[in-house]
Parts: structure tokens; sequence; C-alpha cells
């Protein structure tokens, strides 16, 4: 039992209750989506990030894989943002570059920042579900604390497991109908065909598996009675309690600092009323 | 006990019935072996043994099953559960979760068992299937046999009275295949459990079962007695069936020696005093070199070794291969010479099916390491690529492209110049030849599993190529079918074509191939002479293979011989020798 409890209580972040994580980046998510200036979306990554790197035990290498996606939409929306911003919302900041009225104002370039540092923000904080969160332990806390019936609960688990064979099957049905020369000719009725000739053997197949899992469940009693037991619980402890109120007092701390020093901008909600 | 009574199951949609009227008495601690042509219902009586039919599959369903007195149709789930487990084929379909304790705690957890009994349990199942210590391994770390061991672990945390396996070591490599019969004949030792068993690598069996059923069409019973018995007594009648046997069987009829032994050691101690009785006490013990001229160094019929000319049909020179970060192929070197036929062998994940890939153009390789007919590949065209070598794919359905089995055929030709009447009369040629012609308007997914391969086989045929790569061609099949696509192979190397098998099935490859490449890791670890490369045990053990059940019966009688016609000629040598001594001894 020793050894079972080490597992579980797995190191930092991913030994805490996936549903407490969601708790914890919540509130933030909903901030940054109001925000309209740059600084605040800035500091709430900033924090997840910190959060991340201090109880993470993710490596940096991977982490920057995870950003990456997001760092690119951050510099697409720098680049084209501007030219399709409403020319009227940013008239009224300087001109930055002037082709033959094709102008960019300043204006534009900090909206076209402020967008994607949103996305930017919201995948940071989500990381910090994606990146330490086993898709069983979800599935359990759904279970467990959230009060999901389990058979909805442990069939998308099962169901989990198809994607990547399923992926691997598709990536044969294409290399065989490629080998075959279907899929060489470009028009639009052949590429239907081609997705139909795909779909049909997948399609055989998924439903083959999802019949052999379906039969090894029950041949293991799944649906035998209305509640199971579990073999581990998924706990809320005080880490859990310490964490979520610890960074709910951070994300507040940041948001309070930069309003005093007149850096939050308008809220989105608030620039409506 | 379990009994089944006047059984009859039809699959929704279907006409004919998989099983009907199926009488059948499988008695406590007993290990019974099930046997049958493909179709035939074996799979489909597991499912009903274990309850599953009709519970769980929603099936048209007569007569009855009563496991220990009680109707399956009338038990709960986790009363069955509790009763009949079943080991399945796909080590992947049938795990529900990642890891090894998770997987366990799954079953034990629908029976609301309490934590702690589970995890009690749990070191139980975990021990007695030699699992001990892969407690908190992922499941998808673990190799095919110790995916089928955790599989078993997890129902015997159930505590089932039996244990149904259903080809468990179908898509195993042969260390694999080892693994999981080491582990059934610890069941059979420990003589607990009742076991089914759905296999056709018999031979490594054979020690294990006390019963063998042998099921005919729609799961109708033809023999049912010892292996003695039934590969004895109805040897003409499994033949005809199409069903597998023991190879150590199918050689002692070939040698014409009676009874016909169904384990190694019965055939080494047959094979002994037949010898003995010739007259001739082993003589070729003595004298195993002039094996290495016998007249038939490699019974396929193709062309000799002369013939082989000086550009390979297929070459990969230090040729890389890498799936994202896993590098699949490292450095492989291997030619293949026109006219060849070479079986390329190795454990799961060792490479063979890329290395076939690459070779074929389904993968693209790296510049200048691949080269067909001294082209290289990387710079063919699909079109020049497909003229050249056909590839059929483990799964034939997964490279049908049209409605009909006719429209397959023509399809492979759409793209050539020929004439219309010149394509028609040579989709009518290869539909005889594979015998298929009678089956020209139907569906591809609708044919049996031996009709779609040879289908799949004729369609990568029709442009005449000169190379031929496939992929496991008898995967999934009975001894008939493979049979008859093994015979249609040699028939196409006679014309010499070059042919190149990937597969798990050591006795296929030594009775075929001309040469045998070994696959390790990504590279080649051994390529010869098909004589050569089994000569050398230790090597194929190491990488996870193993010898071919009549080469380990050679090596223990101390001969050179690989297939049942190397030792139908050591017979015959043996018994002109002994002849010609009685002669001498008669003059």
């Amino acid at each position: 039992m020793n050894a079972a409890m080490a597992v579980t209580e797995a190191r930092g972040l991913a030994g805490l209750n996936p549903l407490s994580k969601i708790a914890a980046v919540l509130p933030a998510m909903v901030f940054v989506a109001l925000t309209t200036d740059a600084w605040a979306p800035l500091s709430l990554a900033g924090l997840a990030l910190a959060a991340l790197a201090l109880f993470g035990g993710v490596s940096v290498a991977r982490l920057l894989r995870a950003l990456a996606p997001a760092g690119l939409i951050v510099i697409g929306f720098l680049l084209f943002y501007p030219w399709v911003v409403r020319r009227e919302l940013v008239a009224h900041t300087p001109v930055w570059f002037d082709a033959g009225g094709w102008m960019i104002h300043e204006g534009a370039v900090f909206l076209g920042l402020t967008a994607g540092l949103r996305i930017f923000a919201f995948v940071a904080l989500t990381m910090i579900f994606n990146l330490t969160t086993d898709a069983h332990d979800f599935a359990r806390a759904l279970v467990q604390q959230a009060r999901l019936p389990y058979r909805a609960g442990y069939a998308a688990m099962a169901a989990l497991r198809f994607a990547p064979l399923l992926r691997h099957e598709l990536n044969v049905i294409r290399a065989a109908h490629r080998l075959r020369g279907l899929g060489d000719a470009g028009s639009l009725r052949d590429r239907l065909d081609m997705f139909w000739r795909t779909a049909v053997p997948l399609l055989a197949s998924a439903i083959r598996r999802a019949e052999r899992a379906a039969l090894a469940m029950d041949g293991r009693a799944f649906g035998a009675y209305p509640t199971r037991t579990d073999l581990r619980r998924m706990t809320f402890t005080w880490r859990d309690a310490a964490f979520v109120a610890g960074f709910w007092l951070m994300a507040a701390l940041l948001v309070i600092v930069l309003w005093q020093l007149g850096l939050l901008g308008p809220l989105a909600f608030v620039q409506r009323v | 006990m379990i009994r089944v009574e006047d059984l009859t199951v039809r699959y929704p949609g279907r006409r004919q019935p998989a099983l009907s009227r199926v009488n059948l008495t499988l008695h406590d601690g007993e290990s019974v072996l099930l046997l049958g042509p493909s179709g035939c219902g074996k799979s489909t009586l597991a499912l009903a043994l274990s309850g599953l039919i009709p519970n769980s599959l929603d099936v048209d369903f007569g007569g009855r099953v009563l496991v220990d007195g009680v109707d399956t149709r009338e038990a709960d789930v986790a009363a069955l559960s509790r009763r009949v487990g079943v080991v399945f084929q796909d080590p992947d379909a049938q795990f529900v979760m990642l890891d090894v304790e998770s997987e366990l705690a799954f079953g034990l957890e629908n029976l609301r068992t309490p934590p702690a009994e589970i995890d009690r349990r749990i070191d139980a199942a975990l021990s007695a299937a030699d699992m001990a210590g892969r407690r908190y391994d992922k499941v998808w770390q673990l190799s095919g046999g110790q995916k089928q061991r955790v599989a078993l672990a997890a129902l015997l945390a159930m505590q089932p009275q039996a244990l149904v396996f259903d080809e468990p070591t179908a898509n195993l490599d042969p260390a694999g295949a080892r693994d999981v019969f080491a582990q059934i004949a610890a069941l059979k030792r420990a003589g607990r459990h009742t076991l089914v068993i759905i296999e056709h690598r018999l031979d490594a069996l054979m020690g294990l079962v006390d019963r063998v059923v042998v099921m005919g069409e729609q799961g109708r019973i033809v023999a049912d007695g010892s292996p003695h018995q039934v590969f004895d007594q109805h040897f003409e009648q499994l033949r005809r069936l199409g069903v597998w046997m023991p190879q150590v069987s199918l050689l002692a009829r070939r040698l014409g020696a009676r009874p016909v032994p169904v384990t190694l050691d019965e055939a080494d101690e047959l094979l002994r005093r037949q010898m003995r009785r010739a007259g001739a006490p082993l003589v070729v013990q003595t004298a195993p070199s002039s094996c290495n001229q016998s007249p038939s160094p490699n019974p396929s019929p193709g062309p000799s070794p002369e013939v082989l000319s000086d550009q390979p049909a297929l070459c990969a020179r230090h040729l890389s291969f890498r799936y994202g970060s896993r590098v699949a192929l490292d450095q492989v070197d291997l030619c293949v010479p026109r006219h060849d036929f070479l079986a390329i062998v190795g454990a799961n994940g060792a490479g063979k099916t890329t290395l076939a890939g690459c070779m074929a153009g389904m993968l693209t390789p790296p510049r200048g390491a691949v080269f067909i007919n001294g082209a290289d590949a990387a710079s063919l065209s699909a079109q020049a690529l497909a003229r050249q070598v056909g590839f059929v794919f483990q799964n034939p359905e997964h490279q049908f492209v049209t409605d009909t089995v006719a429209d397959e055929l023509r399809f492979s030709l759409r793209r050539s110049e020929l004439p219309r009447a010149e394509i028609e009369q040579r989709v009518e040629e290869m539909l005889t030849r594979f015998g298929l012609a009678q089956y020209a308007g139907v569906n591809p997914f609708t044919l049996s599993f031996g009709e779609k391969r040879r289908l799949s086989v004729a369609a990568m045929l029709m442009r005449d190529q000169e190379i031929l790569i496939l992929d496991e061609p008898t995967f999934g099949q009975d001894q008939h079918t493979a049979g008859e696509l093994m015979a249609l192979l040699r028939g196409l190397h006679a014309e010499g074509r070059t042919i190149v098998i990937v597969t798990h099935d050591m006795a296929l490859a030594a009775e075929h191939a001309r040469h045998v490449a070994v696959m390790r890791d990504g590279r080649v670890a051994l390529h010869g002479p098909t004589r050569q490369v089994f000569s050398q045990p230790d090597v194929l053990m190491a990488v996870r293979l193993d010898l071919p059940p009549l080469a380990r019966l050679a090596r223990r009688l101390d001969f050179n011989a690989l297939t049942a016609e190397d030792f139908w000629a050591v017979a015959a040598r043996a018994e002109r020798e002994a002849a010609g001594a009685l002669a001498q001894a008669a003059r």
C-alpha cells in the first residue's frame, strides 16, 4: 500500500485533484477574457508559468513546445490584425506606417498585441491543467467528486484509448490507398471518392474495436451494480485548498497592483456599460 | 462444469447461423483445445461459454449454456464474470485503462470489492501471472506477451473458475507466444482452472492439452478426444477441413509413421524407433554434413541460384527511417537478388514492416537509400513504382477501393495504356487464377478472410509486377487457406518473380523462403540462406524468435533438417543405405 500511496501522492501539480486545478485557473481565465490592455494577460500568463515552473515538474523543453503554437498566434495577430482592424477604432492614434492610403496606426498594432496576448494567457493558464493531469485521474475525479455517472466516465476513458489506435489505422489505410493510386488525381469528385473510400474501412474497424472493447468491459462485470468501489480515491486535501486559495490570491494581488499602477485598462463589460 | 446444449447462434443480418445445435460438456480442471477452420464459430462459442453471448451481444440464440448448473441467460453479469473469463486475441483491444494497476482494479471495482481486498488481489494476480513488479507500469510500455499476461492477471484477480483463451498469441512474436504458453502451462500445473484454448501454434501447446475438440461448419463437432485420438484417427478429416495441426503430426504422416505423435518428445521417440526398425540405426546421425548437399536445398521449385542476376531487385543501403523521434530503421543494408524468395523475420517493433514499406514505396525513403531494379526509389514516380512493386497489406481490407471484386482488379489498370478488351481479358484471367471468378460482382468487404487475401494479392499483380512484398500473408488464416496462398506465391516465384514476405511464423519462413533476414531494433542482425539462418538458434532466441518445431526436432535427432521434405529425403536415404547394406550382406 505504501507504494500505491507514493503514486497517488505524485509531485506538485500532478498530485492535485484535477478539479481543483480547474477551480484555481477558471476565475483568472474569465478575467483575461474581459481585459483590453496588455499588462493583465501578460502578468497572469506569467503567474501560470511561474506556478508550472515551481510545482509543475514539467521540463522547460516540453513547456516551450506546448506554448509554441500560442506564441505563433501572438506574432500572427501582431502582423495581421493591424490590416483588418476597423479604422475608426484607431484613427485617433499616431500613424506608424503609411503606404499610399494603407496606414498602420499605433492603436491597431496595440489591439493586435492585446488580442494575441489574451489567447496566450488563456493557453498558459490551461497548461496548469493540460500538462500535469492524467486523463484517467480527471475522469475519476469527475465520477467521484463531480457525481458524473460512472458508466459515462469509464466509457469515455475507454474511448480515449481509441484515438491513437484509429489515427494509426487511418495512416495505414491512406498509405494503402496511395499505393493503389487512389488520390493521385485532384478533382473534387476524386477527393470525395477518396474520403468515402477511407471512411468505410476506418468505420468498420472502429465499430469492431468498440465492440471488442465493450465485450472486454462486460466480461469484467462493467455495469453490474449501480455503484462501484474505487481503489484510488481522488481526494480533496489541504494541498488542493492551499493551491486554489493561493492561486486566487496571487491573481487578485496582481490585478490590484496593476489597477493601482493604472496599467489595468478598461475591462470589456465596463467599457460597454 | 460447463454444459452446452443444442446451442444455436445467428448474428443479425446473416442468413446462416454461426453455430447450429452444438452440444459439448467441459469438465472441471480440464484443458481443452478448440480447433476448426476459420469462420467455423470458435470465437462465437468462446463468447457463449462466458455468457457474453447472448447477454452483451444482440444475437438470435437457441439452446442453452449451463455454467455449474446456472443458465447463462439468467445469470447476471457480475456472477458470470466470476465464473468464466476470456483473454482475447488483440492485446490492445481488451484494455480499458492506461496502467497495469488500474486495469487489474477495474473488474474488482465493478464487483464492489473493498479497496483493501482489491489491493491484496492485485498483488496475488500479478505474481500468479509472473508480472509482479509491473504494477505501476503503463500498459503501452509492455511487450505483446506482457500485455497478454496483464489481461490474464486482470481476469485472475476476479477469480473465475474457467478461462477461455481466444487466439492469445495471434498478434505476438515467437517470444511473446512462448511467454503466453509458459503462463498457460503454469495455470495447468496449478490445476485450479478449466482452460479452453483456441490457438493455431499447436506444437508448443500440445503438452498442455488434455482434450481436443474439432469443429466443422457452423460449429458442428466432428472430432472430440485426446490429442492422440484426434490427430491419429481423424487425420484425413482434419486435413480436409483445413485446420491447423501440430507440425510433428504432419511430419509423421508424411513419413508414414504411426501412431501419429503430437509433441516433440513423442516425435523424437517415434522417429528413433522407426529408424532402428528400418535397420538403419540412426545412420544419418553420423553424417549430417551430407545433408548440406541434399537434393533439395530448398524445396521451392524456383529457378536455380545461377539464374540470379547481378542487378538486385531491391536494395537498401544505409537506410534509416524514423517516425517523429522514434528510430524505426537504423542504417539497414539489405539486398534482395532478382528471383529471390526472402522472409523478413523479427520481434514486434523490430522494423520489419517499415523496411518492407520503404522497399515498396509505401513510405518515402530518403534519397539514395532504397533502389528498385537499380533505380533510386525516392526519385521514382508513384506510377513507375507501382509498375514494378506490388505490396500486400496485413489487413487486405485496407487496400480495397471499389465496390466489386472485378472492379478492384480493373482499378489497378485504370491508368495503363492497355486497350479495354485486353484489360477485361486480364481481369478474367486473374479472377480464374485466384479462384475468384464466381465473386466477380460481389462487394470485396463481404468475402471471407482467405478470399479477401487472394483478392488483395491479385489486385497487386494486375500490372504483372516483378516484385511482390507481403506483410504477414498468412495472418488469421486456417491451414487450408494459408497453404493455398503459399502455393500461389510459390507459383509466382517459379515464374521468376521476386517475393518478399514479412512474417512471425518461423515454420513458414523455413518452408518457403530461400533467404531469411532477421531484424532486431531497426537493424538487420542476420541475413543469409534459410538453412544457415536457422542453424543459429542462439541468435534467433536472442532476438525474440524461435526455431520452427521441425528444426527443433531435427536438432534433437542430430540431423540437419528444416522441413518435412528434408526429413523425407533423410529417411529415403537411410532406407536406401539400409537396403544396400542388406543386399551386400546377402551377397
